[in-house]
């Protein structure tokens, strides 16, 4: 026991003591948050630079719908189209300039409205920016409306109503109804949970590949027998995995408890006009505010979000110390580990879908799989309410799988550990599983 | 309590198709230099990893100072210094120290205490400069060596095992190892190193054991060893190196058996049924100028290159160091 303490004390204090865990510390949540809502802020900011109405529109419907779509754009799309007014026979020849015109760069686009338009069914574009989707989804939004005002106008209300009667955009409010009471602002939550899984997801990876660093060194520096010839391999690996754990622990706590205080002092300082759905009303984009307001967690919640981090820090951790065991090198390790990085960029890859549909099959059979349910159980904690028996399931699957991982990676790590030379193959593996 | 520091009985190992150890056996008595000799591949290296309960073997029981293997606190007894050294290159030189003090069980004061005194014994603390707060990979190869040196003996072990101690070694920290090795058995210390550098063995070893190829080949007190492997053996100086119809004299095979011409120094072992009067009667037929001729034990390396023989050692060892 003491030298099992020993151990993590080592591996602990070695990665504590070094600038990179200050740095990392102080500055990763500023990292975090750069990373992850760095493509929100500027998908939001794109909305003023777009060009949909740089375009020309050739109108051939013979009743000025072009005048109204020029007018239901607004003046914020990107400068005003240029309107080519062509009789039904003469949109090929409006065309083929329009193309020259696009080809020019004087415009990126060019859009015909004709008959088919008027009658509410289609309407043609062709441009640069024909698969920008924004644009697309702006001139569609004009076009409905123009075509609305046309009809109103047809079935006698005055002109000067129409504007009024077609100028609609009415904002959903969601509310998360769920056994144990109601929630506000869903969409940040959903914005909440992205975080805490990619932050779940960076902190294993990163922290798995410095075990795998860590056991490769030993090997490589011959280090690993003296201290084996003292201690068993298994007791070196489990301090190992666990004095690392506690490094990443340290770390998140030092992050979560900042976070609490930057959530109750800083927050309502920067955001004096309230929280979570106020600024989603105003239409902007999610700030800080949002994502910190979302991640208030119930203290069961809390309990669980730290268990399975703790499980799956010690599932990959395991599995990267056995993949340095197997190898000589950092570049053989890349190779070795690819499988391992597999099963963690699993859960990476389907958080998006999860998080169209927290509480949809694919979302539960992921939390019971023992290598993505890490990352995606929290990330359905954090965006949704997930009944508590599917929580407890997952967290069983999770310590199930931890313990294979261990009784596995302790045999390789046995033997591998002063196996020199070639790389084992996969037959090679298990004779070492067996007969370790 | 049991005066076999060490006890192996039976011992094989195989890995895949290869036999490493076959049916070893060996026994070390208490406050003994031991010497485990063979070529490289012999299973010298495999041997001790399973004396220190490394690996373990497939086959037969091992005990350390009187503990059945299983036992692993009696590890803490016994310090270990691989053929293959290396330290965490990243940490300073005292927190290495104390670590591996600290899985042999030693507290930090402790640790510390004695890591002053044996830096200070190595010069690697003094007035001018102490080495102890610097990270290991700032140290010179022979200083990491004092270092690893010291975290096997940090806790004042019972038992020793060294694997290959004089590999790597400029002449200078050879001798000091050797006297390290004298000094621990003084100190009642049981010693046992692997080695094929035979004049070593030769020297510090109260007994040994040649191994080849996985097996014992023979074992006991290096006096016992020496006497029994007979009276056959000559020594001859010449004041030149032996040429011509003097040399025709030492190949002939109905008078030597094996020789081992070194220059001026010839050593030799007479055929079977031809006597070393023999021999020197023929020399001097043959007009050889003798510096000296004498009837003497073998060393060391003789036997075991007779034991061995050239088959159980592989190219480029010759034995000599």
């Amino acid at each position: 026991m003491g030298k099992l303490l020993a151990v993590i004390r080592r591996e602990y204090l070695e990665r504590v003591r070094t600038k990179w865990f200050l740095i990392a510390t102080l500055f990763g949540p500023l990292f975090f948050l750069a990373i992850s809502l760095l493509p929100i802020w500027l998908a939001s900011r794109d909305e003023g630079t777009r060009e949909a109405g740089n375009v020309v529109v050739i109108d051939a419907t013979g009743n000025g719908l072009a005048a109204r779509l020029v007018e239901a754009l607004g003046d914020s799309a990107g400068g005003r189209p240029e309107i080519v007014t062509v009789a039904a026979d003469r949109i090929a020849a409006a065309e083929s300039s329009a193309t020259a015109a696009v080809r020019a760069k004087r415009r990126v686009g060019y859009l015909v409205l004709d008959s088919a338009t008027l009658a509410g069914e289609r309407a043609r574009y062709a441009g640069r920016n024909a698969q920008t989707l924004t644009d697309m989804q702006r001139l569609g939004r004009a076009i409905d409306r123009a075509v609305l005002a046309a009809r109103l106008e047809g079935t006698g209300i005055a002109p000067a109503r129409l504007d009024s009667l077609t100028s609609i955009d009415v904002r959903l409010q969601r509310d998360e109804l769920t056994e144990t009471g109601r929630t506000k602002g869903g969409g940040s939550r959903n914005l909440a949970g992205f975080f805490v899984a990619f932050l779940l997801y960076m902190i294993l990876a990163i922290f798995g590949q410095n075990i795998l660093r860590s056991v490769i060194e030993e090997k490589s520096t011959r280090v690993a027998e003296v201290v084996v010839a003292s201690v068993k391999p298994d007791t070196l690996l489990l301090g190992k995995v666990l004095g690392v754990g506690a490094v990443a622990l340290t770390q998140v706590l030092v992050w979560g408890v900042s976070a609490l205080v930057i959530g109750s002092r800083v927050v309502p300082l920067l955001a004096p006009q309230g929280r979570g759905g106020a600024a989603a009303a105003r239409g902007g984009a999610p700030g800080a505010g949002d994502v910190l307001a979302g991640v208030s967690f119930e203290p069961g919640v809390l309990v669980a979000l730290l268990l399975f981090f703790v499980l799956g820090f010690v599932f990959f951790a395991a599995c990267y110390a056995a993949v340095g065991a197997m190898v000589n090198s950092e570049q053989e390790a890349q190779q070795a580990s690819l499988p391992v990085t597999m099963m963690l960029v699993a859960s990476a890859v389907f958080m998006q879908p999860i998080l169209l549909s927290p509480n949809g099959g694919m979302a539960r059979t992921l939390s019971f799989v023992p290598f993505t349910a890490p990352v995606v159980m929290p990330l359905r904690l954090a965006a949704t309410s997930v009944p508590a028996w599917e929580i407890a399931v997952s967290l069983a699957c999770v310590a199930a799988g931890c313990v294979a991982a261990l009784w596995f990676a302790a045999r390789i790590y046995r033997v591998g550990l002063l196996m020199y030379g070639k790389r084992p193959t996969v037959a090679e593996l298990a004779r070492w599983i067996r007969h370790a | 309590m049991t005066d076999l520091a060490i006890d192996v009985r039976g011992v094989s190992k195989s890995y895949d198709q290869h036999v490493a150890v076959r049916e070893l056996s060996l026994q070390v008595p208490r406050g003994m230099v031991y010497g485990l000799l063979g070529p490289n591949g012999a299973g010298k290296t495999t041997t001790i990893r399973m004396l220190l309960d490394i690996i373990a073997p497939d086959t037969g029981t091992i005990s350390l100072l009187g503990r059945p293997h299983g036992d692993r606190t009696v590890l803490d007894k016994v310090g270990y210094l691989p053929e293959e050294r290396g330290l965490y290159k990243k940490m300073k030189v005292r927190e290495v120290l104390r670590f591996l003090g600290a899985l042999k069980g030693l507290s930090q004061g402790d640790a510390d205490r004695r890591i002053d005194a044996w830096l200070e014994r190595l010069q690697l603390k003094s007035e001018a400069k102490d080495w102890s707060t610097a990270k290991v990979d700032e140290l010179s190869r022979g200083m990491q060596q004092k270092v690893q040196f010291t975290a096997t003996l940090l806790h004042d072990p019972e038992l020793v095992i060294l694997d290959e101690p004089f590999s790597g070694l400029d002449p200078i920290n050879a001798q000091a190892m050797k006297d390290t090795v004298v000094a621990l058995r003084e100190a009642g210390r049981t010693v046992i190193f692997s080695t094929h550098i035979m004049d070593n063995a030769e020297r510090l070893c109260d007994a040994v054991c040649i191994v080849s190829r996985g097996e014992k080949v023979l074992d006991g007190r290096v006096a016992d060893v020496k006497a029994a492997a007979g009276t056959r053996a000559v020594t001859v100086t010449f004041d030149t190196t032996p040429e011509g119809a003097v040399l025709a004299v030492l190949r002939d095979p109905a008078l030597v058996a094996q020789l081992d011409v070194q220059g001026r120094k010839v050593e030799l072992e007479t055929a079977p049924g031809a006597d070393a009067s023999r021999l020197l009667a023929a020399l001097v037929g043959a007009g050889a100028h003798l510096e000296s001729f004498s009837r003497v034990q073998p060393s060391l390396h003789r036997i075991f290159l007779e034991r061995v023989g050239a088959t159980g050692v592989e190219a480029g060892m010759t034995g000599h160091g």
